[in-house]
């Protein structure tokens, strides 16, 4: 109730902040899926599918990669989804802000980096599957990269800004934001902020789940300065807290999860020395973490657990044209990255017990990359990308020495020299169908959980697992075929893969050690096994028969196997999206329904439960009122609307997603 | 802004100092000198004797060292036969301890030996360590009185054999400072033949489980103890986090079990 006073008191003061200009459409959003600059046809249908959704601005960042079908969302509560590529896993994916490596402080994976950004943020969001992310970083699975909004510059100065609230009936939820800008020909600024609240929701079934609310601030400060013609300076500020954040698939809560994030880029828009473009970023990053237990019942013994991730870097890329067809881009990246996190639990009368439970650890990183485009002639496309990227992990503690000497660390050397190679090929087949195929080599270091990780409970399949030091690259070998069609009416594009991971990282039962974590089923150990196979397709159609009426389809499907032909854990199953938009001048309604076949097909080795079909209704419509400069905006829809009572495959525990939500935002621009 | 300054500065002295370990902070094990616990003349031998240790003397096993000098000429003695031998009085019965003592041949002018007191001193008796020396053959006998007290934990078990009814005396030498990590475990094992024979032992074949009794895990990897000389057994122990632990032992004389309910505790 208390949110929902706030919620109102908070559309009476947009009211009253409603003053002035301007519409408030953030800035451009593209999605790049597969990385092909020079065919716009096939870069369109991912941009589109993207567009498309972000058009109801009481999306979030999650709902909207949710939507997306290359992405899935891994979930352990309401809060920290974690986004993957396909079926590959969040250690084989690489999750950027802004080109910036941020790496989680929870050893539990609850902070995604996705978490840092709020759509008032959120530029636009990069995608890149296997072949083409070689160019930001070393990973199997492809690239996530979240572009920040930034501020512009404008010849005539002037003040715009917007603001947004909104509320969610199935959590309670309520959130507002704010941006404003202030742009002068020479600098510009801009501000966000970001308040979040949400309480437990309410299931299908009608039973709030305990443990499944939070509450979060957000906000950000960017500068932009221009230093002559087509070079500007950036400053970047960001803040994130969060508190009192329930995991209802996890047997401990978050007290508070904070995150730091600054950064300093210089960017060439024009031609300098026959370059076209170059950017380069200084950051650093500070992560801070903490799980604690304090408010669940029956605890039988208190632990906390925190962890604190620090994070500097630069890269610097350019890109220039080598004439008729041809371009190059360069790239180059480092990056260090101290980690540490620890549990302590308390027994009343005895020594507090403490052990790290991700050692004292650096992680330095450097890579050079390359990408050379050549059009050979009006029909195709040559894509070549390179990558040489050096990984060095270290313990920085004797007392992390120490303990991993338990497990024979003997200060052996944990270096990774990572090459990665792909080449794609575009070509028009006839003038509606386009083809593209790519065939990738690429690796990834492990991560420092895999290497340290000392007893962390993964309540996934029970287990405590025990990091390796004497770890493996993963190697990728990819290949990918993507089709598309188009004519006035019609958009489709159909994707597949196939994809050979060598040195697979997998937690294998070691039969000799005994559970840390009371109630655990056994101990596991990371290995290289000797490789896994993952393969799937992804297919979106969009078809506008008239004008003003959308109908977007999406469908996904993967497969994913071990080399003994077992199915790996957190496979999405079948999926269908399809969603019916008509335009009515300001008005747009829009039915969706979300098909997931049942999933299965389900790790043994992980004690995976398969999971029901389930298919949601939503119903959402969205509103634009322009009054002089002023642009109002109503989003408001019922999600699940037939109140199911469902959980995704990937969603960790038997917990239940949300049940019937209805939910309104409004937003004031000027 | 302030925050993000200091985010920054944090973030470069971060960096800076990576590398920088602190200083290795245990103490030095070696050193059984640091405290002088009591001295005496060896009449006869013509030979002040100084009784030196780590810290106080506790039940269990200790290290000890002896400095011997001459009474005339104020010279150190380098070298010399020892013997020692640890006297409890009760009043009514005397019984000794077991002991290691020193070779001939002092390192640093300081003979390196050991002493395993079998219980604290107080109303039920006092101690005594008889220090007998022999140099260039004359000897003597220096008798020393000290303050045995029990130490925080307890570092001295003694257990009846099931096999063949044998009293043996355990003391836990190493870990001396615990830590998370890998520990040295050493543990000296005597026989008690009577009261006043303690002769070491090695017949005995021991396993070590470590376990943490508040949260019911043990500690992967542990190496079992065997005889490495002088009743001395040597092994691994790991403990995986800071707390209370049990070293759980268990003895066999060959085959049978000899001992199987005797821990440790070690809490740190």
């Amino acid at each position: 109730m208390k949110s929902l006073y706030a919620f109102i008191g908070c559309l009476l003061l947009t009211g009253i902040a409603a003053a002035q200009e301007k519409d408030l459409t953030d800035s451009v959003r593209t999605v790049l899926l597969q990385e092909v600059t020079v065919a716009a046809q096939q870069r369109g249908q991912q941009q589109h599918l993207y567009r498309y959704f972000t058009a109801n601005k009481a999306a979030t960042t999650e709902d909207i990669m949710a939507r997306i079908p290359e992405l899935s969302l891994v979930r352990r509560g309401s809060y920290g989804m974690e986004p993957i590529i396909r079926s590959f896993n969040s250690n084989q994916v690489a999750l950027l802000l802004d080109g910036m490596r941020i790496h989680g402080a929870c050893t539990d994976k609850m902070d995604p980096t996705s978490i840092y950004i709020e759509p008032v943020n959120l530029n636009s969001m990069e995608v890149r599957t296997n072949g083409s992310s070689l160019l930001v970083g070393s990973s199997v699975g492809g690239s996530i990269n979240m572009k920040l909004a930034e501020a512009s510059c404008h010849d005539e100065g002037r003040f715009s800004g917007s603001a947004s609230t909104g509320y969610h009936s199935a959590s309670r939820a309520f959130f507002s934001s704010a941006n404003f800008n202030y742009a002068t020909s020479r600098f510009g600024l801009r501000a966000t902020g970001t308040y979040r609240n949400s309480g437990a929701y309410r299931d299908g079934s009608g039973q709030r789940v305990p443990f499944s609310q939070y509450e979060k601030v957000n906000y950000t400060l960017h500068g932009k300065l221009k230093l002559n013609d087509g070079a500007y300076l950036r400053v970047d500020l960001l803040a994130d807290d969060g508190w009192n954040i329930g995991y209802p698939a996890l047997p401990m809560d978050v007290g508070y999860a904070n995150a730091r994030i600054g950064s300093v880029t210089f960017v060439q828009e024009s031609g300098w020395r026959g370059w076209e473009r170059a950017e380069a970023k200084l950051y650093a990053n500070r992560v801070k973490h903490y799980m604690d237990d304090t408010k669940r019942p029956a605890v039988p013994m208190h632990m906390d657990m925190p962890g604190v991730s620090r994070t500097s870097g630069m890269y610097a890329e350019a890109v220039r044209s080598l004439g008729v067809g041809q371009k190059l881009q360069l790239r180059a990246d480092a990056s260090a990255t101290m980690l540490k996190a620890s549990m302590t639990m308390y027994q009343p009368g005895q020594p507090d017990m403490y052990m790290l439970t991700w050692p004292d650890n650096r992680q330095v990183q450097g890579g050079v990359a390359a990408q050379y485009q050549l059009r050979i002639d009006s029909a195709t496309q040559v894509q070549v990308s390179g990558r040489v990227d050096v990984t060095d992990y270290a313990l920085t503690s004797q007392g992390g020495k120490d303990q991993l000497a338990v497990f024979g660390y003997s200060g052996e050397q944990m270096g990774f020299v990572i090459p990665a190679l792909s080449v794609q090929v575009s070509r028009k087949l006839f003038p509606s169908l386009k083809a593209s195929f790519s065939l990738g080599m690429n690796g990834r270091a492990p991560s420092a959980g895999e290497l340290f990780g000392f007893y962390l409970f993964n309540q996934f399949d029970g287990h405590d697992y025990i990091g390796n030091t004497k770890l493996r690259k993963e190697i990728g070998q990819q290949a990918e075929l993507t089709l598309s069609w188009q004519q006035q009416k019609w958009k489709v594009q159909a994707s597949g893969y196939i994809s050979k991971v060598r040195h697979y990282i997998f937690g294998k039962i070691n039969p000799g050690l005994s559970v840390m974590t009371p109630g655990a089923r056994g101990v596991k150990t990371y290995e290289n096994t000797a490789q896994a196979l993952l393969a799937g397709g992804e297919g979106s159609v969009v078809y506008q028969p008239f004008s003003g009426t959308q109908l977007v389809s999406t469908l996904k499907y993967a497969h994913a196997q071990d080399n003994t032909g077992n199915p790996l854990p957190l496979i999405a199953p079948l999926r269908n999206i399809s969603t019916l938009r008509q335009h009515f001048n300001a008005l747009w309604l829009q039915a969706e329904m979300e098909l997931a076949a049942a999933q299965r097909r389900v790790s043994v080795a992980a004690n995976e439960r398969s999971t029901g079909a389930f298919s949601l209704v939503h119903l959402r419509a969205g509103y634009q009122l322009q009054q002089g400069r002023v642009l109002w905006q109503l989003n408001a829809g019922v999600e699940n609307i037939l109140d199911a009572y469902y959980r995704e495959h990937l969603d960790w525990g038997n917990i239940a997603r949300p049940g019937r939500n209805v939910y309104m935002q409004v937003s004031v621009g000027f | 802004m302030n925050r993000y300054f200091s985010l920054i500065t944090a973030a470069v002295i971060t960096l800076l100092f990576i590398g920088c370990a602190k200083d290795n902070m245990e103490p030095n094990k070696d050193t059984n000198d640091a405290l002088k616990i009591a001295e005496g003349y060896a009449i006869g031998a013509g030979v002040q004797v100084q009784l030196y240790a780590a810290a106080p003397l506790t039940t269990g096993y200790n290290f000890v060292s002896i400095a011997l000098t001459d009474s005339v000429s104020g010279q150190s003695i380098e070298e010399a036969a020892i013997t020692l031998m640890p006297m409890m009085d009760m009043g009514t019965m005397k019984h000794s301890a077991p002991v290691e003592n020193p070779a001939s041949k002092a390192s640093n002018k300081r003979f390196n030996g050991a002493l395993v007191f079998t219980m604290p001193s107080g109303s039920m008796g006092s101690w005594a360590v008889e220090v007998t020396v022999t140099v260039n053959g004359r000897q003597g006998k220096a008798t020393l009185p000290v303050a045995i007290t029990e130490p925080r934990q307890n570092k001295l078990k003694s257990f009846v054999s099931k096999v063949d009814n044998k009293k043996y005396w355990l003391a836990l030498v190493q870990p001396t400072a615990p830590k998370v990590g890998v520990n040295d475990l050493e543990l000296a094992i005597y026989e008690a033949k009577g009261m006043m024979a303690f002769p070491a032992d090695s017949s005995l074949a021991v396993a070590v489980t470590p376990e943490m009794p508040t949260m019911g895990h043990g500690s992967p990897n542990n190496i079992d103890p065997v005889h490495t000389g002088k009743g001395h057994y040597k092994g691994k122990v790991n403990f995986t986090m800071t707390g209370l632990w049990y070293l759980n032992l268990n003895f066999k004389k060959g085959d049978a079990v000899a001992d199987n309910a005797t821990f440790f505790e070690v809490n740190f």
